[in-house]
């Protein structure tokens, strides 16, 4: 639905019950699968996996970026990519340090 | 100025074109402070990665401490909130009043029960020691079971996220407060509802924030 006066995209009720619900489904799935007691890379992996879809229906239809100027999907990208960034070089340093710092 | 308020509504202010143009700029406002806010919380989940693989076994042996069902159910509450503010703005934008405020209350009832349980969760641990940093003074009990040398670490940083976090939804509140007195005094349309629209922005980004802390701190046993 766009008004007359600008593009406004207004959700209808269904489509914002139906992301609620996906979370809610996705929510139980998570601690589902936590609970299978999954080998240790894969329990991460499926974790964040689920909270990355998550996260995803969220940003694209509760706060309304799929609807949106692109522009602000850009900002959002951009912070995640600076933070992987930031964990990286983080990283480099602390996995390979010969003694983690005694005092921490 | 006869001429201004002739062309422009009443909330437009000078510097912008049309309303549309003050409308994206607000929301383009808010996306950038949202920026600010992930990468602020992404320092903090910066320290829970280093740490993590420095000490993997310390995560799953002290996450046994956290309720999972309790953070479960405050999942369902942040989600639930998340719906009723999104709601809140689609009543805005079809000129429901009644349904803005009715939305908007159940958003504060939401936040309140989450912050409850968090309390509750907060209360329990900090009875048992489990406390952070050089607070850490665990009952013999907790001692016993969780006896790795670097226990007061993970609190550390579980209760320095869930506390900021915990900050963040306190604000929202007020926030949602104040939405709801300008609401009632029917501050917000179809036409203008900004404030409305980027709280909701704010809000949302707390909801993100927990979809993960909920699987990072509660679901690695």
């Amino acid at each position: 639905m766009m008004s007359e006066h600008h593009g406004h995209h207004i959700a209808s009720a269904k489509q914002l019950w139906g992301i609620g619900i996906a979370l809610l489904i996705l929510t139980v799935l998570t601690v589902t699968v936590a609970g299978l007691g999954l080998p240790s890379p894969f329990d991460i992996l499926t974790a964040m996996a689920i909270a990355l879809t998550k996260a995803f229906l969220v940003a694209a239809f509760f706060m309304g970026l799929y609807w949106d100027t692109k522009f602000n999907s850009m900002l959002l990208i951009g912070a995640l990519a600076f933070f992987i960034l930031m964990v990286s070089i983080t990283l480099l340093d602390t996995l390979y340090r010969d003694d983690i710092v005694p005092s921490f | 100025m006869a001429n201004h308020s002739a062309t422009h509504p009443k909330h437009v202010h000078h510097h912008f074109v049309d309303s549309n143009q003050q409308f994206e700029s607000a929301k383009l406002g808010m996306w950038v402070f949202l920026v600010n806010e992930i990468l602020f919380f992404g320092g903090l989940f910066c320290a829970y990665i280093v740490f993590r693989a420095w000490y993997p076994e310390l995560f799953t042996q002290a996450a046994l401490e956290l309720n999972t069902f309790w953070g479960a159910v405050n999942t369902v509450v942040l989600i639930g909130s998340s719906l009723t503010v999104a709601m809140a703005i689609r009543s805005a934008q079809n000129n429901q009043k009644r349904g803005l405020e009715i939305n908007l209350l159940i958003t504060i009832l939401l936040a309140c029960v989450f912050l409850v349980i968090k309390y509750f969760e907060y209360e329990h641990k900090l009875h048992l020691g489990i406390a952070p940093g050089s607070f850490w003074n665990p009952t013999p009990e907790i001692a016993a079971v969780l006896d790795h040398p670097k226990a007061n670490i993970f609190f550390g940083i579980y209760y320095m996220m869930t506390a900021v976090h915990g900050l963040h939804v306190i604000i929202g509140i007020a926030l949602m407060i104040w939405l709801y007195l300008r609401a009632r005094k029917g501050h917000f349309n179809s036409e203008y509802y900004t404030p409305v629209e980027i709280t909701g922005l704010y809000w949302h980004l707390v909801d993100l924030i927990w979809i993960f802390l909920f699987p990072l701190l509660y679901l690695i046993e």
